[in-house]
């Protein structure tokens, strides 16, 4: 295929490419409705899109599927292909015809991406997993659309801790993001841990998930690092479906990252808690755009909402767009965003027992940030992410037991017997 | 007379454009108990938060000489460094920062400045452990957040048990005994009389003369409009409570 | 309660539906350059003013109208509105103003004569009928203290330095498509200076209704209050019961310099149309305040019930040092109204502070939006902003929106943001009720409760008013 521009592209001419069928035709009018994103879109406000729209992209085209290698617990997609599989995991790959496209994401990315994607990798759980998702990419300068489907039978409980490794595709536009359905009882815990460098390649990963009936979405998105990146993701909760989704956003140099969300309850006794932190350095901006919705139909609807920001010095930058769109009176909901600077009271405190300045800012910001990480019920995860932040932030680690451990008491009896 | 550790002299001071301190003059000797007492609004807290380089208080007159050196430049960390330990009036919760963890990197940035080693995690909860028994505190304060969720009592005492570990020369406890019950006030003060030593000096700024049962003072000055307005011995604590802060004139 | 009931409450009369039956003195409906050339013939301004009027309505041409806000309504047609209507008679002094005019605005219980002082505080009022501004009370004895009080026609003819020099200058002509309309077309409005350290010594007031058919009412309000001065200023909105929809777009600008404080408060009670959305006004308003110089402050307190269509948001920019912006706000939508109106709160000075509080009541199928941007720019050492939006609900059938847009560059500077969306609560009317607190009255008194903060903002007698006007407004849904 040849170069194209994003900008110039119309639903036509992309049908025209790409041939059509049901779910590309649904995907090409929404795209026309909506219209390719611009500065003005709604959903790109803070993110500057227009130069990656402008930018004269090659597409990635991938020869016939590769070679899958068996993993431990591993599934690893490699520029768009799935390159190894762990036992036991059913993994399809079709045409986009096989999932259920969402006909009213607010994102147009999320219906280019599908349009541009020749194929949806589909990861079907039916029964209990914890398991690593990679996504490798490996050329730098392309343009790389896929999609990827996770689908959790009835009473499952799959834990998906999602990597990314892309060093040598620096300058790269990633259009991807997953479909993913949590059928009823079942529960998901979703762990992204994203850590970019200027120059790398730019991920816009646009998301919809589908929580029915009692079922529980856990999504915890840290992202790490400088580089421009964006979330964008639209949940649907029905009937007591619940969604906790913590967004962690440690961001420097020139960054521009963040999440767009849509939560949106429709069924009735639907609980959504989405709490974000951002800490921003240099120049960096952080993005925290996400709305409630609730819908007629949600009644006893809970949803609360709470984004913080710091920001450590001049220059750094937090767009904050926290939002409530209620049609219904039965139910609680409320939303709150701060942004400011470490609190003064609370590092006097510290500089008093005779902690110096700069170690007691590091000690609060490794405090604002511990909430999130300390909510992941994984002990391995939660150390993994204390490690990554740490790194991000310090360019080493060096948690030391204390800073993250819960459990001291027994290494306190453990000493005092000695 | 013993040694003075603490020089205050002609001391002003105002938080924002409010002139709070208007010439204080105040010598804490080495060793004593001295008590700081005087009505809401005389300046008994902003005088704390001087001596500790509080962000809130700029001094705009006057000098404050702690072991012969003058301080109103220095860090509050540098403050705290030398010896001077404040056990605050409401500690601030810090969520996140682990209590253990907060207190060890306290204790070895002393150590480290007293050109001492290290102690190394085990080392460090043996004797932490040991002091929450004797402080009568939950063995879970230890990892719990920094003040977070904790009682009034719980505060006070995790103040106490950091003014334990750091071993500091000037303690100044304000309003210790603010929001304790019975129980709590007498382990409180049982921690602070052990600290006790010839050498150590205390400043204990109060309201109320209750807690003044509990540490008995050698000397007391009464604060009022922002100067000291009295000094004596014990004795007048007892004036004080019959007769109110507004019988005491300036001597 | 029963929403049966609540419906039938609700949807109350207009009480404040009444027509009066004046000469009008109308142009055809349309817009053009020759329109525009006649009511500028009309209010026999200068010609720098008529040019300025044909540029903005050229600018006008070629802009959009705006679909951002979270509102639904018929297309506006712009051809089929008169841009200009005057009652015949023009009024030289009170005694020649329309007595059915004087009887309007007493039904409005507004105090248009001198001697008439509303709960013992002298008000000047500024009453606006349709086009034109038919009465300023009190005028000499503020000219004694050298305050400016006057129609914006009279403005453009006695004080034309004054207008040139701050006219445009905080909402430019082509700031947004209703503001250039309205730069064309405004038709009166009130013009107010308080010269240097001086304190007005009294509540300025201005009173708009909109009487003709098929006319829309495009009134300017400009307020400068020079160095060290203070003014509290009032206005009022009302319009007759209508089929069709009449379109109000006003334009206001307030400037004060360094040391002055300008409290805005506007009582807005538009006829909001029937219960199936039919007629109604559609107030599409710029409103926007600029804190020039040091430890200025201005201050914007409206208490919305009224209009089919709200589309509004009073805005303070900060740029002097230490300056000070606030915006109270009660917004109610019952029956089909909708509103989308808020704030902007742009620090540009140091040591800026905003405080916003906005509580939104929605009612029968009542939408209710909040629309706010506090920006916080990056010379703006140590701003702050505080905002608080709240949404009460009542019945299933309404709506309540809050769309914040926090952007924040300053790393000494603090924004928080806190909102929250509740129904009155069974708990809370059981409590009141086993009292022996009947149901309207406890639910008036939640009501009340909930927007207490800003009717505290409101000067006394005003505060009377908002309080009576919710309970009409909301009359029966509460209870």
């Amino acid at each position: 295929m040849r170069p194209m521009l994003l900008g110039e592209m119309t639903p036509e001419t992309l049908m025209e490419e790409l041939g059509t069928s049901p779910s590309k035709a649904l995907a090409a009018r929404r795209l026309a409705q909506l219209g390719m994103p611009t500065r003005k879109s709604e959903a790109y406000r803070y993110f500057d899109i227009e130069p990656l729209m402008a930018h004269d992209w090659e597409i990635l085209r991938n020869e016939a599927s590769a070679e899958i290698a068996e993993s431990e617990e591993q599934i690893v997609i490699t520029d768009g292909r799935v390159t190894a599989l762990p036992k036991g995991v059913e993994v399809q790959v079709g045409c986009s015809d096989a999932i259920d496209l969402d006909g009213n994401h607010f994102d147009p990315l999320y219906y280019l991406g599908h349009l541009l994607s020749p194929e949806v990798i589909s990861i079907r759980f039916k029964e209990d997993a914890k398991v690593t998702l990679v996504h490798r990419f490996t050329q730098p300068g392309k343009l790389l659309a896929y999609r990827t489907a996770i689908y959790l039978d009835a009473n499952t409980h799959v834990q998906i801790d999602e990597r990314f490794e892309g060093e040598q595709a620096c300058g790269a536009l990633i259009l991807s993001g997953s479909d993913v359905f949590i059928s009823r009882d079942a529960t998901l815990t979703l762990i992204k841990d994203e850590t970019l460098k200027e120059g790398d390649y730019v991920p816009i990963l646009s998301h919809r998930i589908k929580v029915d009936s009692q079922a529980l979405c856990r999504l915890h998105s840290f992202d790490f690092g400088a580089g421009s990146g964006l979330q964008l993701i639209r949940v649907q909760l029905h009937e007591h479906a619940r969604i906790d989704a913590d967004h962690l956003l440690y961001a420097t140099d020139h960054a521009r990252r963040g999440t767009v969300s849509q939560i949106v309850h429709i069924g009735q006794s639907s609980v959504s808690n989405q709490r974000a932190k951002n800490i921003l350095a240099e120049k960096a901006r952080g993005i925290f755009d996400a709305l409630i919705k609730v819908e007629h139909t949600g009644k006893y609807t809970k949803a609360h909402q709470n984004s913080k920001a710091i920001l450590l010095n001049d220059g750094a930058y937090m767009a904050s767009k926290p939002q409530l769109e209620i049609y219904i009176d039965d139910l609680e909901a409320s939303h709150g965003s701060t942004t400011g600077q470490l609190d003064e009271a609370q590092l006097f405190y510290l500089r008093s027992r005779g902690i110096a300045k700069e170690e007691a800012r590091k000690m609060l910001i490794l405090a604002f940030a511990n909430e999130l990480i300390d909510a992941l019920e994984d002990e391995r995860m939660r150390e993994r992410l204390h490690a990554s932040f740490e790194t991000a932030y310090w360019g080493v680690t060096n948690v030391t037991c204390m800073e993250t451990c819960h459990g001291c008491e027994d290494l306190a009896a453990g000493t005092a017997a000695k | 007379m013993s040694n003075v550790v603490m020089e205050i002299e002609n001391l002003h001071a105002r938080i924002g454009a409010k002139e709070i301190l208007k010439g204080l003059n105040l010598q804490l000797e080495e060793g004593k108990v001295h008590a700081i007492m005087g009505p809401n609004g005389a300046g008994k807290s902003t005088l704390s938060k001087a001596i500790t380089g509080h962000y809130d208080v700029e001094v705009t007159e006057g000098a404050i000489r702690y072991k012969g050196q003058e301080i109103v430049d220095w860090e509050p960390e540098d403050r705290a460094l030398e010896g001077i330990f404040l056990s605050f009036q409401n500690p601030v919760e810090i969520p996140g920062v682990n209590n253990a963890y907060f207190l060890r990197t306290a204790v070895n940035a002393k150590r480290k400045h007293q050109g001492l080693e290290e102690l190394n995690a085990a080392e460090f909860l043996r004797e932490m452990k040991a002091l929450v028994q004797e402080l009568g505190m939950k063995p879970e304060m230890i990892n719990r957040s920094l003040n977070e969720g904790f009682s009034g009592g719980e505060k006070k005492r995790n103040e106490i048990l950091q003014m334990m570990m750091l071993q500091p020369d000037l303690i100044i406890l304000d309003e210790i005994d603010s929001g304790l019950d019975i129980d709590a006030l007498r382990a409180v003060s049982e921690g602070i009389n052990k600290m006790k030593d010839g050498k150590r000096s205390f400043l204990v700024i109060t309201h109320y003369s209750r807690i003044l049962d509990y540490i008995e003072p050698d000397y007391i000055h009464v604060l009022k409009d922002g100067k000291i307005i009295k000094t004596a011995g014990p004795e007048l604590v007892a004036e004080l409570e019959e007769k109110g802060y507004g019988a005491i004139e300036e001597a | 309660m029963a929403q049966e009931e609540l419906d039938k409450a609700v949807s109350g009369e207009y009480a404040l539906g009444f027509e009066i039956d004046i000469e009008e003195d109308k142009v055809p409906p349309g817009l053009s350059d020759e329109v525009i050339r006649f009511i500028s013939k009309k209010k026999e301004e200068p010609d720098w003013m008529t040019e300025l009027r044909l540029k903005a309505y050229h600018k006008w041409l070629e802009m959009e109208e705006p679909h951002w806000g979270h509102l639904e309504y018929e297309p506006i047609d712009y051809q089929s509105i008169s841009y200009f209507a005057a009652p015949k008679k023009g009024p030289e002094s009170l005694d020649e103003v329309d007595p059915k005019i004087l009887e309007a605005y007493e039904k409005l219980g507004i105090p248009l004569e001198e001697q008439k002082q509303l709960a013992g505080v002298k008000v000047a009022v500024d009453a606006v009928v349709d086009s034109v501004s038919v009465k300023t009370t009190y005028q000499e004895e503020l000219m004694e203290k050298g305050i400016i009080f006057c129609s914006i026609s009279e403005a453009i003819r006695d004080y034309p330095e004054l207008i040139k020099k701050y006219m445009f200058s905080v909402v430019p002509m082509n700031d947004n498509y209703f503001a250039a309309l309205n730069s064309a077309v405004f038709t009166d409005g009130t013009f107010v200076y308080i010269p240097k350290g001086v304190r007005c010594p009294m509540e300025l007031s201005t009173y708009f209704r909109i009487n003709a058919l098929n006319t829309g009412q495009f009134e300017r309000t400009l307020i400068v209050a020079d160095e060290g001065s203070y003014v509290s200023y009032n206005e009022g909105c009302s319009a007759p019961m209508r089929d069709e929809n009449q379109l109000h777009a006003a334009v206001v600008e307030l400037i004060a310099h360094k040391d002055a404080e300008i409290k805005y408060s506007t009582i807005q009670n538009w006829y909001p149309g029937d219960e199936e959305g039919k007629g109604g006004i559609y107030n599409f308003v710029t409103k926007r305040g600029l804190c020039e110089g040091e430890n200025s402050k201005i201050s914007w307190t409206q208490v919305e019930t009224g209009s089919a269509i709200t589309w509004k948001y009073p805005s303070c920019i900060l740029k002097g040092d230490n300056s000070v912006g606030e915006f109270y706000s009660v917004a109610v939508t019952t029956l089909a109204q909708q509103a989308d109106t808020g704030t902007k709160m742009i620090h540009l000075g140091k040591n800026t502070s905003s405080t916003i509080i906005s509580k939104g009541i929605s009612a029968m199928k009542g939408q209710n939006t909040y629309r706010g941007l506090v920006k916080i720019g990056a010379n703006a050492e140590g701003a702050r902003n505080y905002s608080e939006c709240d949404s009460l609900l009542i019945g299933d059938q309404c709506g309540a929106h809050t769309f914040p847009y926090l952007e924040s560059k300053d790393a000494h500077g603090q924004v928080e943001h806190e909102a929250t969306t509740t129904k009155i609560s069974d708990e809370q009317l059981f409590y009141l009720r086993q009292r022996g607190i009947n149901e309207e009255d406890a639910v008036s008194m939640i009501v009340h409760g909930f927007c207490k903060e800003v009717f505290s903002q409101l000067p006394m007698e005003y505060a009377v008013e908002a309080k009576a006007l919710l309970n009409l407004t909301l009359e029966g849904s509460v209870g």
